[in-house]
Parts: structure tokens; sequence; C-alpha cells
């Protein structure tokens, strides 16, 4: 496993659950990461980012008025937008596959699905430093390169792990996630 | 094709990378990994607390959506149930996250609004209510797996119905 230094990198969360940014910055702490912003929705976290540098931002779905897919196309595309290339990692408990697709067309790098852990929340950290991506303006679309190359870290007895953690029904587990967004 | 529509690649300007340094001091490695799911671990009072707090919004919105017969009151406990879904597993109750996603599941197939369907939400309220107050960490074991069957099958039937 590579091991990165996080100490330098600000991270902004934002989440309209308190104790969901609560557990985000407590694991980012314990990584070591020093600088930490919370936001409650999206446009609380678009006028953070006016003033705060943020390097990676971990973002929930769910919030009003703006919600998590409406912040992401308005860090991409809006006009004002302090930094339209920043990785964002979208934090969800939506894992339907229509859900994980809509998320990878509004312009996030990377879905961690909730529940989550420390090992999981890094291992979307190591995959933003690890793999760059090419940004594409494509008729509406504006954001990270749709296409990814396949993980070389998959393991199919990581996703038989985690299958048996994911809820049923439609739902994919982290490991399907990726194997999805890698297609 | 015009000029305009072709896709246009642009490679951003790598910021991270002078930012993060491999190995070293301060590096995250296993053992940072495992002390990092420690202070997860040690967050489990905590969240005892909160979800306590989810239970009683979640309670108050059942009673309210019993007392309207209103479908909207419905995005509200889809919504509470949905947050009790997203937590229970971080922290080893993953029977939590379990039926907050059976409940979820419930919410978002039921079409018309009927009696047996608020009586499939009480189940699942009292289940989760159940989870905590036994504290079933983990699965559950048989009691859990007996419990998220039996919600299950009382959510077919009704859906079937």
């Amino acid at each position: 496993m590579s091991v990165y230094n996080l100490e330098r990198l600000n991270f902004l969360i934002v989440d309209d659950n308190k104790h969901m940014r609560a557990l985000v910055k407590s694991i980012l702490h314990a990584l070591g990461v020093k600088s930490c912003l919370e936001a409650s929705d999206g446009a609380d976290a678009f006028k953070e980012l006016r003033h705060f540098p943020a390097d990676i931002i971990i973002c929930d779905w769910n919030m009003s008025p703006l919600d998590g897919l409406d912040f992401v196309r308005l860090v991409r595309t809006g006009k004002d937008s302090p930094n339209p290339f920043v990785p964002i990692i979208m934090l969800t408990g939506h894992t339907e596959m229509n859900r994980v697709l809509e998320a990878r067309d509004s312009g996030v790098h990377e879905f961690l699905a909730k529940p989550i852990s420390a090992k999981k929340l890094y291992s979307r950290v190591r995959s933003i430093i690890e793999r760059p991506r090419e940004f594409v303006r494509a008729g509406m679309y504006f954001g990270p390169d749709r296409r990814r190359a396949a993980s070389s870290n998959y393991k199919g007895s990581e996703r038989r792990k985690q299958d048996s953690e994911g809820g049923g029904d439609g739902e994919l587990s982290q490991a399907e996630v990726e194997a999805l967004l890698s297609t | 094709m015009a000029d305009e529509e072709k896709p246009k690649i642009i490679t951003p300007p790598n910021t991270l990378k002078s930012k993060v340094k491999t190995g070293g001091p301060g590096a995250v490695d296993e053992a940072a990994l495992e002390r990092a799911e420690a202070v997860i671990e040690g967050l489990t009072g905590s969240y005892l607390e909160w979800v306590q707090d989810d239970l009683k919004k979640l309670q108050a919105a059942f009673d309210q959506f019993v007392a309207d017969n209103n479908a909207e009151n419905l995005d509200k406990i889809f919504q509470i149930s949905h947050d009790i879904k997203g937590q229970g597993g971080s922290f080893g109750y993953k029977l939590m996250t379990a039926v907050g996603n059976e409940l979820c599941r419930f919410i978002e197939k039921t079409e018309t609004v009927t009696p047996q369907t608020a009586e499939a939400i009480r189940l699942h309220v009292e289940t989760l209510k159940i989870i905590i107050g036994r504290d079933l960490k983990g699965d559950g074991g048989k009691e859990g797996e007996a419990l998220l069957v039996g919600l299950q099958q009382v959510s077919d039937k009704l859906l079937e119905g």
C-alpha cells in the first residue's frame, strides 16, 4: 500500500448532518490532516471556497437548499467558481446504479458509499492522489474524464468482503461502484 | 462535427503532487489506518447518543404520518432512516444500516399509502429501537437475522398486495 502524508492538504467537508461532519473530520485528523473546514450545505460550501483553498472536497448528496449534485455542478461550471478542477468525493448512502452514474455525470472524482470507515475514506483520497484526471468539456458536461482506467488495486476477495457489508436489492457495494465507474 | 462540438481535453494543474509526500513520519500506513479505525470506535458512545435523537425524530415523523395520513410525511421518515442507514455500520451497528436500508427501500417502492403501510413502517421503527435497546452489534447473530428476514417478508407481502 502506498503511504502518503496528508498533513499539508486542505479538506472541505460538506454535509448537512453535523454528526457525519464530525465523523469525517475525526477520521481525517486521525490520518494526519491538519486543515479541515466544514460547511452545512452546497451554498455555504461554495461561499467558503472563495477564501478556503480546498485541495479535496468531501461532499454529501442530500442537502438543502443546494444539494450535493447542484454544488458539484456549480463548482465545475459556475462562472464565478474559484476552483473548477478541485477533486470531489461524493459521500452518500445512495448506491443504486442510476444514482452512482448520476453523481459521475455531475462531475465528481470519486464515490464513497456510507457507512464509511477510515480505510474506505483513505482509499478514495489515495485514488485521487494516484490517478490525476484530465478534464473534459463535452456538450453540457465539464468535469473529470468519465472514462477511468480500471483500478489496479481491484481484488476479487475484497469485493466479496465488501459485498457482505453492503445492502442488497439494487444497492451496489463500494467495489461494485468502482467496477461500474471503471467501465 | 463542428469545432465547438468536439470534446475538449484539459489537463488541470496537479497541485496535490507538490503537497503530498510519500512515506516518512506522519504518512498513512497500516498502523495509522488502524489508529483511525480505533478513533471511530471511540466515538461509539457519541453515536449512541445521537442515534437516540434520530430514533426520537423518526418516531415523531411516524406519529405525524399516522395523524395526518399524508404521503408527504413519508419523505421525512425516509430522510431520517437514510441517515440511520448511513451511520450505523461505521460504529459496528450493521443491523441499523441494514434495517435503515430496508425502510428506505420500502418507502421508495410504496405507491399507495394504506393502513398496512403505517404498520410496516412501525415495525421497522420498532426494530431499529430494539437493535439499539439490546445493543445488537455486528449482524446481531441469529436474533438479528430473524429480525431482518421478518421485516423483509412483511415488506414484500405488502408491496405485492
